[in-house]
């Protein structure tokens, strides 16, 4: 239980935090398809940021004094590098979209082109091999947190909340969870928000109310871009062992079809996300989940083939949105850009 | 003389060409820019290699190796020029996949899915009927069509999504692709097609000519000697200039360009827009199906079976083919040698310098970026040119600035509200 | 405002125009459709910058940039098409752009107040917590009302205001507005209609074209001169028609029901009614009534889930939109939705459901000549002004022009029935004169048309019969000769109706 607690959560806490970048680029009106090559990008410079700093040795000392706090914090620099680039890159969409007005989707799709490209490029050429990764030891020895920072012994436990919640976890996913709780606060109780999903629903109305329409989409994409580059890096870490290759295999779709599920709304994305997260963590390690702690490997003896697991994710989402559709309400004015000449 | 130059210039096809050049020489020039700060601040490449990979950007097409003092050499090189059109040919087919939809007003991103299922289609038929029994020629266009098939039937699936649960054919594309890399791969598992002949070759599936069956050459094998290509190419260019013909000169045509320029408008016009939705998606899954088929038919190509990790980039290169193309189908072959053409480049700089081919992969993207404001580039085009007419113009529209209205055939009918 | 000119390419929509308001006053802005007013407004208003010409007010010269500007200046605006976030409440709605914030955090409470404080003292009822996706079109414009007073703005614009009320409401939109003035406050008045300007306006400034056609007072002149002002020309107010004939019924529609989109109840619920062959049958009503989905269920747009509908004889109601073609052209409400596809020439678009016939195409493949000589017929007959023939690209050609082009192509389809929504929306007076026109010469050609307009007006003088819809039921039917636009308001508001089955409201 306790595994698959732990598990799922690592899927969806990507997927919930890449779902709320979507959320804030749709709502103030962009719609963001290039959340997927964001987090590629992302995954990539926080990846590279670890490479190098442990190159240089910074932490190298922490490391062997057995300094976890100073570890969290290189992992914290690492997920702010990952985001200040996440957030340079969708620039790219901003720009296209707001200045020059362009079709969003064809947009995000050239940046879904471009982010595993230049990885890909860049890591071949800086690095002389097909992936990145840390340059020494492993992201669970270097970033965990483990029950020994607390004193309790190898044999000790921590109890079922302990053990599933504090042993073996790693802190951005508790730094997710905050900024997605604060990120919704701030979109539904601040006039910055109020203001923000105005000009996804009705750009005429908030320009003719004095709000910027154009600087409001280009701070809902950049935090957008902010937010997926974040999650981009948290998945490599998390669910990768903090090596990046030029792909995050459809999760940033995956998170897009989350937004959709969670109909734009936060509340809703974040059980999405979890519900989602259910499903990648039974395909990714279904053969290893003891669901009652019996040793008996259920879903593995079930004789399903490893590749429907693999689909499944994928099947669901067509499934799911086939039934939410109907429902689902996007903001008005999302994919279409403002112009402030036409009214 | 000036008149007719005037003529030529105030076509709206002059324009889109201009701006399909500037997009590539702009997406080119950005490919130099990176190879050459790559370059400066990477000490064991130094200038005069970023200098080297930059030619083989722009000439790649004809480069002929290094010389023996080891500088580049350039100069016609037939062999590049038939592998040009043998990738060509894909890129061609996928390309007018996606341009087809785009006329449709959807947005064809399940072309790598749809080729996959055409390859897995194709491969199955051409290596199960026993040329002992059956012709090789028969089981050549069985397999073709075979291919087509069943990737029109995929390409039906998100278009069926879209018409009757509306729900966005992005999405629904990107999640069949996952579900069609899975399923083939679920499929040659295990499968007696995986090569157990030759020794480490057990991840691939046999080559087509090991039941015989492969693309006859046309002749083109003596124009080009040792290149790979085939009679493929013109197959390709044949089922373009049908294309062509279909959406320019029929009913079908007609409807279907209606459904994607305005799908309210066709619907109150009787034309049944959701079949019409669901037709162009299987017309664009039958190219991309046939992209696959005359990919691996020509018999010396084989395919990586295990590709649930990875989708083909034919699919998504169809994409720029068909932006840079303005989805006119007679300009899509251009571009889908152009981009043929830059493949070559990535081999080249892969083979003879340090850097390698997904810069080239940056150079497409570029493109695509670029393509997603081509209208305004022609607008600034035709901008330029509006001045000097502007007196003779027509009447004046009476009328005040109209609402926003979409331009751009992506949108369609995506924006009338609640769609997933 | 002096001197404002304001170009758009291609055209001036404000040439030289100068506006004087004084404080306390109402002045009413007239002019047709396409003069200039919204624009002008508009600059007033910060969302256009004026090519020429400078803003006074009190007497010093003032820029405005933008909305924020004239916020800080105390002008405010009632925008024709409302400027509200559907999916937002009433408070929300008001307060946005001039929130009261803590730390960033909203502080709504305060807000709350105040707009209860000014619905009670200007007896403007509104549930601010309501969304304004839920509330009816005259309470969304107390809403802007509302948002202009919670400002604390001294210059009303309203753009347009009545053409969503009922006569009712508008008696008390001009009450507002007469104690609005008494306060102080000064008022711009937009409309086309001259009953409401010569009611409520003290002043009166008439555009034409682009260009200031004279300033008035109210009380020296009357509704003939003013319109003369307007259009340049004498104009026939009235449509010469000479009685109707009716014959046999063409269209019978039985206890007709079409679901509603966004809520639980139907928007069409149990209509019945007969169209004859020879007549102008007008369905009458406030927007959002039903009077769309009606149509939508009638044409085969939406499906109908109840009823049937009968036409020449056969029950069509469970046949496809095409299937309905057949024996009924449709003018759309929405013409670039349905009416037209911008972005095909003038020519595919005369043909959007002939294409299949034999003469224009064979086995499939399109003969591009006959659509051509067919288009150029129409243009010529029903005189389709473009710029370049068949070949102009639907979205170039003016609104005029588009309504004209898709009138000779579904009169040309000549068949029994004839569906027109506000087919003369948003056109200019010779537009308006010339499809009305067409619409009566069909009608004695022995056409049945089924007309649906919002325009008491045009009601009032091209139906032969009037069918008045109130929340998605027919509440009445009248004779345009025997009753007046007062008993018309009164069905439409929903307070009178004379049917038999829907006893309860």
């Amino acid at each position: 239980m306790t595994f698959l607690i732990q598990q799922t959560l690592i899927y969806a806490i990507p997927l919930m935090i890449v779902a709320l970048a979507g959320v804030f680029a749709e709502r103030s009106g962009i719609i963001n398809l290039a959340l997927e090559g964001i987090m590629i990008f992302g995954a990539f410079v926080g990846v590279f940021f670890v490479h190098h700093v442990q190159e240089i040795g910074t932490f190298a000392a922490a490391k062997d004094a057995g300094n976890w706090i100073a570890l969290q914090g290189f992992a914290i620099l690492a997920m702010l590098a990952a985001a200040l680039f996440g957030a340079i890159f969708s620039l790219l969409l901003s720009f296209a979209s707001v200045n020059l007005k362009a079709d969003q989707t064809i947009g995000g799709t050239a940046l879904n082109l471009m982010a595993p490209a230049l990885v890909l490029f860049l890591i071949r050429i800086l690095e002389n091999q097909n992936t990145i990764q840390m340059a020494e030891g492993d992201a669970a020895t270097w970033f965990m947190i483990k029950k020994a920072n607390f004193g309790y012994g190898r044999t000790e436990s921590m109890g079922f909340l302990g053990e599933t919640f504090v042993n073996r976890v790693y802190l951005a996913t508790y730094i997710c969870i905050i900024l997605f709780i604060v990120l919704s606060v701030i979109l539904y109780k601040t006039r910055f928000g109020l203001r923000l999903r105005s000009c996804g629903e009705n750009p005429q109305a908030a320009d003719s109310l004095g709000i910027n329409v154009y600087r409001m989409r280009y701070t809902g994409t950049t935090i957008s871009g902010a937010l997926a580059g974040l999650g981009g890096f948290v998945y490599a870490l998390t669910t990768a062992n903090c090596t990046a290759n030029g792909d995050v295999a459809g999760f940033g779709f995956l998170a897009l079809a989350v937004m959709i599920f969670g109909n734009w709304k936060p509340l809703n994305i974040a059980g999405a996300a979890l519900l989602f997260g259910l499903f990648k963590c039974v395909a990714a390690s279904y053969s290893s989940i003891d669901i009652n702690g019996d040793g008996v490997f259920l879903l593995a003896q079930i004789g399903i083939s490893a590749h429907l697991y693999r689909m499944l994710p994928y099947l669901i989402t067509l499934v799911v949105l086939a039934f939410t559709s109907k429902k689902s309400r996007a903001p008005k004015a999302e994919g279409i850009p403002y112009d402030k000449g036409l009214r | 003389m000036r008149e007719k130059l005037a003529g030529l210039w105030g076509r709206s096809g002059t324009k889109a060409v201009l701006a399909s050049l500037i997009s590539i020489v702009i997406g080119m020039v950005v490919g130099s820019i990176v190879i050459l700060i790559v370059g400066m601040t990477n000490s064991s490449l130094g200038l005069k290699s970023a200098w080297e990979g930059i030619c083989l950007v722009f000439g790649g097409m004809f480069s002929t190796g290094r010389n023996a003092a080891g500088s580049l050499t350039f100069g016609f090189n037939p062999t590049s020029v038939g592998n040009m059109l043998f990738r060509a040919t894909p890129l061609i087919l996928t390309g007018l996949s996606v341009s087809v939809a785009f006329k449709t007003g959807l947005f064809n991103i399940g072309a790598p899915g749809q080729y996959l299922i055409g390859t897995a289609a194709t491969l199955y038929i051409a290596l199960s009927i026993p040329t002992t029994s059956v012709p090789a020629g028969v089981v050549w266009i069985l397999a073709f069509l075979g291919g087509i098939l069943f990737a029109a039937l995929w390409g039906a699936i998100p278009g069926m999504m879209k018409a009757f649960l509306n729900i966005n054919e992005v999405l629904a594309c990107i999640m069949t692709n996952w579900i069609a890399a899975n399923l083939v791969t679920w499929f040659f598992d295990g499968s007696v097609l995986c090569n157990a002949v030759e020794s480490g070759k057990t991840g691939y599936i046999y080559k087509t000519t090991f039941n015989g069956v492969e693309t006859p050459k046309m002749g083109l094998d003596i124009l080009f000697p040792g290149s790979q290509v085939n009679g493929g190419i013109l197959i390709a260019i044949v089922l373009a200039i049908l294309v062509y013909i279909l959406m320019g000169k029929t009913t079908l045509g007609y409807e279907l360009k209606a459904c994607g320029s305005n799908r309210h408008a066709a619907r109150y016009a009787g034309i049944s827009d959701r079949r019409n939705i669901v037709l162009s998606m299987a017309i664009a899954g039958g190219l991309a199906g046939a992209a696959a088929s005359l990919y691996y038919l020509s018999g010396n190509t084989e395919f990586f079976w295990s590709t649930y990790q990875s989708l083909p980039a034919t699919g998504f290169n169809g994409i720029p083919v068909a932006l840079l193309g303005v989805n006119n189908p007679i300009g899509v072959i251009f571009t889908g040698c152009f981009m043929s053409i830059l493949n070559i480049s990535g081999l080249q700089l892969t083979n003879l310098t340090a850097y390698n081919e997904y810069i080239t992969d940056v150079i497409i993207a570029t493109i695509v970026y670029l393509s997603a404001f081509f209208l305004l580039i022609r607008g600034l085009l035709s901008g330029r040119h509006k001045k000097t007419e502007k007196p003779a113009g027509g009447p004046a529209p009476t009328e005040e600035p109209k609402p926003v209205e979409s331009t751009n055939p992506g949108e369609g009918s995506e924006k009338g509200g609640g769609e997933a | 405002m002096l001197h404002i000119t304001k170009e758009f390419p291609g055209i001036i929509a404000n040439d030289d125009i100068t506006l004087q308001l004084r404080r306390g006053e109402i002045h009413a802005l007239l002019g047709e459709n396409g003069a200039g007013k919204s624009t002008l407004m508009s600059v007033l208003f910060g969302l256009y910058q004026p090519e020429a010409g400078e803003i006074r007010k009190n007497g010093e010269v003032v820029k405005i940039n933008s909305p924020n500007d004239a916020t800080a200046l105390g002008i405010g605006m009632v925008h024709q098409h409302f400027k509200l976030i559907d999916v937002f409440t009433v408070l929300d709605n008001i307060i946005l752009g001039a929130e009261t914030t803590r730390l960033g955090f909203l502080q709504k409470k305060a807000a709350r107040e105040k707009v209860l404080a000014l619905s009670e003292r200007y007896g403007m009822k509104v549930d601010l917590d309501a969304k304004i996706e839920d509330i009816t079109v005259g309470m969304q414009q107390r809403v802007e009302i509302l948002k202009m007073l919670y400002r604390d703005n001294e210059i009303l614009i309203f753009d347009e205001p009545t053409a969503v009320l009922t006569p009712q409401e508008i008696d008390e939109l001009m009450a507002t507005m007469r104690e609005f003035a008494k306060e102080g406050k000064s008022i711009l008045f937009i409309s086309h209609k001259l009953n409401e300007i010569m009611a409520v306006a003290d002043r009166v400034s008439v555009l034409r074209k682009g260009k200031y056609i004279g300033t008035v007072e109210t009380k020296d002149t009357d509704k003939q001169t003013l319109s003369n002002m307007m259009v340049g020309r004498p104009v026939q107010l009235e449509v010469v028609k000479a009685p109707a004939q009716p014959k046999e019924t063409i269209l019978h529609v039985e206890n007709l029901v079409v679901p509603s989109k966004g809520h639980r109840k139907n928007a069409v619920n149990g209509v019945t009614f007969d169209a004859r062959a020879g007549e102008i049958v007008c369905i009458a009503g406030i927007d959002g009534n039903g009077q769309t989905e009606l149509i939508y269920g009638l044409t085969g747009l939406e499906k109908a889930t109840g009823g049937t509908i009968t036409l020449c004889g056969k029950d069509i109601t469970h046949c496809t939109i095409r299937e309905r073609g057949a024996n009924m052209s449709h003018i759309p409400e929405d013409r670039h939705k349905h009416g037209l596809v911008l972005d095909f020439t003038l020519e595919q678009n005369m043909v959007l459901q002939k294409y299949r016939e034999p003469r224009f195409q064979h086995m499939g493949i399109i003969n591009g000549g006959a659509i051509r000589s067919y288009a150029q017929d129409l243009i010529q007959q029903y005189d389709v002004r473009s710029g370049q023939g068949p070949v102009t690209i639907a979205r170039s050609m003016s609104g005029g022009n588009q309504q004209k082009a898709i009138i000779a192509r579904e009169v040309d389809r000549d068949l029994p029935l004839i569906v027109a929504v506000q087919p003369t929306r948003g056109l200019d007076v010779g537009a308006i004169e010339y499809i009305h026109g067409q619409l009566v010469a069909e009608r004695d050609r022995g056409k049945a048309v089924l007309l649906v307009s919002l325009e008491l007006d045009e009601v009032m003088s091209l139906a032969d019969r009037i069918l008045v819809m109130y929340e998605g039921e027919l509440v009445g039917e009248l004779d345009p000769k025997k009753t007046n636009v007062q008993e018309l308001g009164l069905y439409m508001a929903g307070a009178k109706r004379t049917n038999k089955e829907g006893a309860s409201a």
